[in-house]
């Protein structure tokens, strides 16, 4: 659902509002509009119902006091119309900020500028000139697999950085900017004097990895230069892949800020790790007495999801929880992400203080996607640690998740719009028109506990998985992986892994799989 | 019925209808206006990850889940210590493969001794509200409630056996 559902923006009008409407023009929700009050978890409803409520005879119009809803009384059903969720929202809006313009402006840091980062990563991930690249390559080596797909050796427990290196090297917008020439790692070192540079180490990967030898590649240089990198910050001993990611992603947008020599806006970052990964979230914090709410955006690479327990089994829309049964004790991605998006209500020992009201009120905070990213890594949560214990313990729960993930409910407009009841009104402006639908291309697995453990990636090109492990690639079944425990996955929106997916078309698809009938 | 059971019964009868009324208007507005959530995808994808977990848990089910492999697509065998020898960047000398990362540590200094205490930057946002909101920016490392860290072996040293192609069940 994007903001071009027709049934949203403008539904189709029961004939005797619209007669109504035509006789009668909005006076009489002008009038109503001075009865509509809205509570500040976001309900409606009609106070102090009087006779001198619009009730147009001839037609039908009626109300639903409780929850200031239109019932037509011909039709006998519930009608919706925009003009009138309009006139709700502004009096809400009005109320609280005192603003004739009905602008939900106030508190907001909105970052105006429309994205140009990805203006820039289009031009360079042309996957034409990837393509002519590619087939100037070694074409003897087993041309039948996938090019790219390569095994990586285990330099001594450095999985977690062999599972988010196949992760990167198969992200589609990712990979088309190394290959097509987007870091030349010979170009860059002649210019920079600085010797570092993490987007080097990761060209030369990519060359390694696209090269036709199949045999496996040690990312050895690239180790020692990511802890060159890494020394700077906190202990390098990070064995997660997790923080490994993140601290990949940094070293290449720092050499970017470095070479380019400017210090631009977080959320407009050119680089190449930010215009692949980096998407904006939204965090709105309300008053729980005055309904006041103050938002912030701040930009993000990834999302960290708590699991959703069995206490918390996934709601849908209407806050349903869906089959209560064998289900609800299952943890699945859309639960996280519901859970992740949920309207919290903060401790009576941490109030807030609230512009509105003037003094600290208790409050609910709520998260929501303003922008997503080309590619979505979600990272799990996976380890508790209990201040009582002071132990640390990894959460081997099973996390069920989808292949095709569509995103819409956790976007900023779906979850807004869903606190004010789905009312018919413009809560959010300027969201970019990036599709919500994403196809998972890669999965990072966790086996083991926290001080001895392994990681996988299982990698799907052209829909065949692969099971990456360090030096060893083996072709998989879905039912594995979705069977396996995850720790982060790797969505791409779905017109770049459609596109990715006939980029290699004019290869042959595996044999083996023909021969198992998969 | 005495009249005040009647009264409360009435109440609770009219308090329920309000309940059961609310989320049949939302669900109504939901429908309408063509915001639900596919749920014939979602439910899709759920038969399809119980089914696989059962198959998968299934003794009786041999092949690629349970066992190590023999060779992998390319035909090709590994050790399960990489065996390929290249010359360490740091100082020079020939190391294998597999026990390269243990050797750089030692090479560059970075023993856990030589470990450097930086605190852990967070931006505001992080830091601002008890959730601890889930994050990661810009700034490194910003998770400052340090979650989720999985690490993966021993930092013991060298020469350390681990599976490959072992699959293990959650």
């Amino acid at each position: 659902m994007t903001t071009g559902n027709p049934s949203y923006t403008n539904p189709k009008p029961c004939k005797h509002l619209a007669d109504y409407k035509l006789n009668h023009g909005l006076s009489g929700y002008k009038s109503l509009q001075k009865h509509l009050k809205t509570a500040p978890h976001g309900k409606t409803s009609v106070g102090k119902p009087s006779t001198k409520t619009p009730r147009c005879i001839s037609c039908d119009g009626f109300q639903d006091i409780e929850r200031a809803e239109l019932y037509c009384c011909v039709c006998c059903d519930q009608v919706y119309d925009p003009d009138f969720d309009k006139a709700v929202m502004s009096k809400h809006i009005m109320g609280i900020t005192g603003d004739k313009n009905g602008d939900e402006s106030i508190g907001k840091r909105l970052v105006k500028r429309r994205r140009l980062g990805s203006g820039v990563v289009e031009e360079l991930v042309d996957s034409k000139i990837s393509k002519q690249l590619i087939s100037m390559r070694d074409r003897r080596a087993k041309s039948c697999y996938p090019l790219g797909l390569r095994g990586l050796n285990n330099l001594g427990n450095t999985c977690f950085m062999n599972s988010v290196l196949q992760a990167l090297l198969h992200a589609p917008p990712f990979r088309n900017y190394f290959l097509s020439g987007g870091h030349n790692h010979e170009t860059c070192r002649k210019r920079s004097v600085d010797q570092l540079c993490l987007s080097c180490d990761i060209d030369v990967v990519f060359s390694a990895a696209f090269s036709g030898d199949r045999a496996p590649y040690s990312p050895a240089q690239f180790l020692y230069s990511w802890w060159q990198h890494s020394a700077n910050l906190a202990s390098y001993e990070q064995k997660d892949a997790h923080e490994f990611f993140i601290s990949v992603l940094d070293g290449i947008h720092e050499k970017e800020v470095k070479s380019r020599n400017q210090n631009r806006d977080n959320g407009d970052c050119q680089c190449i790790a930010h215009g692949v990964f980096s998407g904006l979230l939204r965090s709105d914090v309300t008053c729980m007495t005055c309904g006041f709410t103050s938002t912030t955006f701040d930009p993000c690479v990834d999302i960290s999801l708590d699991l959703d327990t069995s206490n918390f089994p996934p709601k849908n829309t209407a806050n349903k929880s869906i089959k209560p049964d064998a289900n609800s004790s299952m943890s699945t991605l859309l639960g996280c992400l519901d859970l992740f998006t949920r309207q919290e209500k903060l401790g009576s020992d941490s109030k807030l203080y609230c512009q509105n009201c003037q003094e600290r009120q208790d409050s609910a905070k709520q998260m929501s996607i303003k922008r997503l990213p080309l590619v979505l890594c979600l990272h799990i949560k996976r380890f508790e640690h209990s201040p009582v214990t002071k132990m640390s313990r990894k959460i081997d729960r099973y996390l069920q998740f989808p292949l095709s993930l569509d995103m819409t409910p956790y976007l900023s407009s779906s979850v807004v719009r869903n606190r004010f009841g789905n009312r018919i009104f413009a809560f959010e402006s300027g969201e970019s028109d990036i599709s919500a639908e994403f196809e998972i291309f890669a999965a990072v697995t966790h086996a083991g506990t926290l001080e001895s453990g392994h990681y996988v990636n299982f990698l799907r090109l052209r829909n065949q998985w692969y099971k990456c492990d360090d030096a060893w690639i083996n072709e998989v079944d879905e039912g594995m992986v979705r069977a396996s425990q995850c720790y982060m996955m790797f969505y791409v929106q779905k017109s770049l892994y459609q596109k990715a997916n006939e980029d290699w078309s004019h290869l042959p698809i595996s044999p083996r799989r023909n021969m198992f009938g998969q | 019925m005495g009249s005040h059971a009647q009264l409360s019964s009435q109440f609770f009868g009219d308090l329920l209808d309000s309940i059961i009324v609310d989320v049949a208007s939302e669900c109504h507005r939901i429908a309408r206006l063509g915001l639900d959530r596919n749920l014939e995808e979602e439910e899709e994808e759920l038969r399809l990850s119980a089914q696989a977990r059962v198959r998968v848990a299934d003794p009786s089910n041999s092949g690629e889940a349970n066992s190590k492999y023999v060779v992998d697509i390319f035909g090709q065998t590994h050790p399960p210590v990489a065996n390929e020898i290249f010359d360490c960047m740091n100082c020079g000398r020939s190391i294998m493969a597999g026990r390269f990362a243990p050797h750089l540590e030692k090479c560059m200094g970075k023993g856990r001794k030589a470990r450097l205490k930086v605190t852990r930057s967070s931006t505001a946002v992080q830091n601002r509200y008890s959730q601890g909101s889930p994050v990661s920016t810009y700034s490194p490392y910003s998770n400052s409630t340090s979650t989720s860290r999985l690490s993966n072996g021993t930092s013991s040293g060298a020469g350390e056996e681990y599976s490959n192609g072992t699959f293990q069940e959650p």
